[in-house]
């Protein structure tokens, strides 16, 4: 008799609650419709207005010892493009002028080139691979992106009045001041025939650069 | 003048820097995580440290590409690279996976610009050649190529153009065959004793192969055999082969 009572009270209860609820559910439906119909769709992620800097250019300075004909002053430029976050293509053009041979010095007046072939011009293209990518720390406020990289490549030395097909190698250390500005200090051996000072043999000219680069 | 050309160009990228200065009202691209985590690192490559992760449900502002990395930002203003495989299974505002387009096979196949930069010899000098090569159909191209001789007794000029049939563009390692024309100029060295200069027209025909690597680029071999017709009684022959790295778009 209990469980009956108990029974048809808690139905009676139910159907009370679910009658209850039940349109307030239905107006909670209506209420759901905005006001105002916004205007803005989801917009997807276009690519194309991601900027990608995977070219780098730039122009350096520094002193390159041409073989028999002193050290002198060297300027240029290169084009980079980065192929992967190691492999890079670096096209390079370079202007020095050749010094006097020793002979010159000694002899007097005598002139192994004449002044315009004197002048130094190489250009080169290069494989590079940043081998060591790392942090530098600059007192404990600044830290900078840095990569060391080796690179390689071949080219032409235009030089005593002919272009000498040139190979060069070297390494360089590049500290990224942002992500879009670099500076960069590198060494570069270049290595050509040459015959211009008696027998030809293979003239080895050691480059000290440092230089500035910008991404885009 | 070489100096300010090197300074002008210098300058070139500035006009990257212009939006920064006019302030660009392009919309900000987001993505939001949908990985457990996705992790930032200092810089665009593997080497560099991880700092800072990001969790399930974060948006991301992306900023810039470089190579295989994405340079984004958060809400609090932190600015870290994620690697652009991570970023591809990020979702944008869509709700959808976001579209980032990966050079691979296909876009190989489907390439309309080609460029590139091969070594070699020719006739046992040095060749530095570059080139640029249009698709007009899979199967069909038209090149200019510049290229560069330094012999022990004569620099050499050489400008070309070609057509290049490959048979099977859509294999990874394709083979092809060309055909062109072009023009020489040869310059003696200065050490020799007649220094006589002289240009000819020349005509070549070669085989070559290209391997897809990976992103957007290849290696290019291939092997010339040029004929060059001189103004004497015989034509002269040269041959040439040369090997390099392409890239497509």
């Amino acid at each position: 008799m209990e469980n009956r009572t108990k029974h048809l009270f808690l139905t009676g209860f139910c159907l009370a609650q679910v009658m209850a609820f039940a349109p307030q559910v239905f107006a909670q439906e209506r209420d759901d419709w905005p006001l105002i119909e916004p205007d803005v769709k989801p917009v997807p992620v276009n690519e194309a207005l991601i900027d990608t800097e995977n070219f780098e250019i730039g122009a350096f300075l520094g002193v390159i010892n041409i073989e028999d004909f002193e050290s002198s002053f060297v300027y240029g430029g290169k084009l980079t493009y980065h192929l992967s976050e190691s492999f890079f293509f670096e096209a390079g053009i370079g202007f020095a002028e050749g010094g006097q041979t020793s002979f010159e010095n000694l002899a007097g007046n005598v002139q192994v080139l004449t002044d315009s072939e004197r002048e130094y011009r190489y250009y080169n293209i290069n494989l590079g691979y940043n081998l060591l990518p790392g942090q530098a720390f600059l007192s404990e406020n600044y830290a900078f992106n840095t990569n060391f990289y080796l690179i390689a490549g071949a080219g032409a030395t235009e030089f005593g009045g002919d272009t000498r097909f040139t190979v060069n190698a070297g390494a360089g250390y590049q500290v990224l001041l942002t992500d879009s500005l670099a500076i960069d200090l590198g060494v570069r051996q270049h290595f050509y025939r040459i015959d211009v000072v008696g027998a030809e043999k293979t003239s080895m000219n050691t480059e000290i650069r440092t230089g500035l680069s910008v991404f885009f | 003048m070489p100096i300010v050309i090197l300074l002008l160009m210098l300058c070139l990228p500035g006009m990257t820097w212009a939006g920064w200065l006019w302030g660009d009202d392009e919309p900000e691209q987001r993505v939001r995580v949908v990985e457990p985590f996705v992790v930032w690192r200092t810089g665009p490559a593997v080497g560099y440290p991880v700092f800072h992760s990001s969790e399930k449900g974060e948006w991301l502002t992306l900023l810039q590409r470089k190579t295989g990395w994405m340079k984004v930002r958060d809400k609090k203003g932190r600015e870290g690279w994620v690697a652009v495989a991570a970023i591809a299974q990020t979702q944008d505002a869509t709700g959808e996976n976001v579209n980032l387009s990966v050079p691979d096979m296909k876009a190989f196949s489907d390439r309309k610009f080609e460029a590139g930069i091969l070594m070699g010899e020719f006739e046992g000098s040095p060749v530095t050649a570059g080139y640029g090569g249009y698709w007009f159909t899979p199967n069909l191209a038209a090149e200019l190529w510049g290229s560069q001789v330094l012999g022990s007794a004569s620099e050499i000029l050489m400008v070309n153009a070609n057509i290049v049939h490959q048979p099977f563009p859509h294999w990874r390692v394709s083979p092809y065959f060309t055909l062109g024309v072009g023009h020489i100029w040869v310059d003696p060295k200065a050490t020799l004793a007649v220094p006589e200069e002289r240009d000819n027209t020349v005509g070549h025909a070669g085989l070559g192969l290209r391997a897809y690597i990976t992103e957007r680029y290849f290696i290019r071999a291939e092997f010339k055999d040029y004929k060059v017709f001189t103004s004497r009684s015989t034509n002269e022959e040269a041959t040439e082969w040369k090997i390099g790295l392409s890239i497509f778009f």
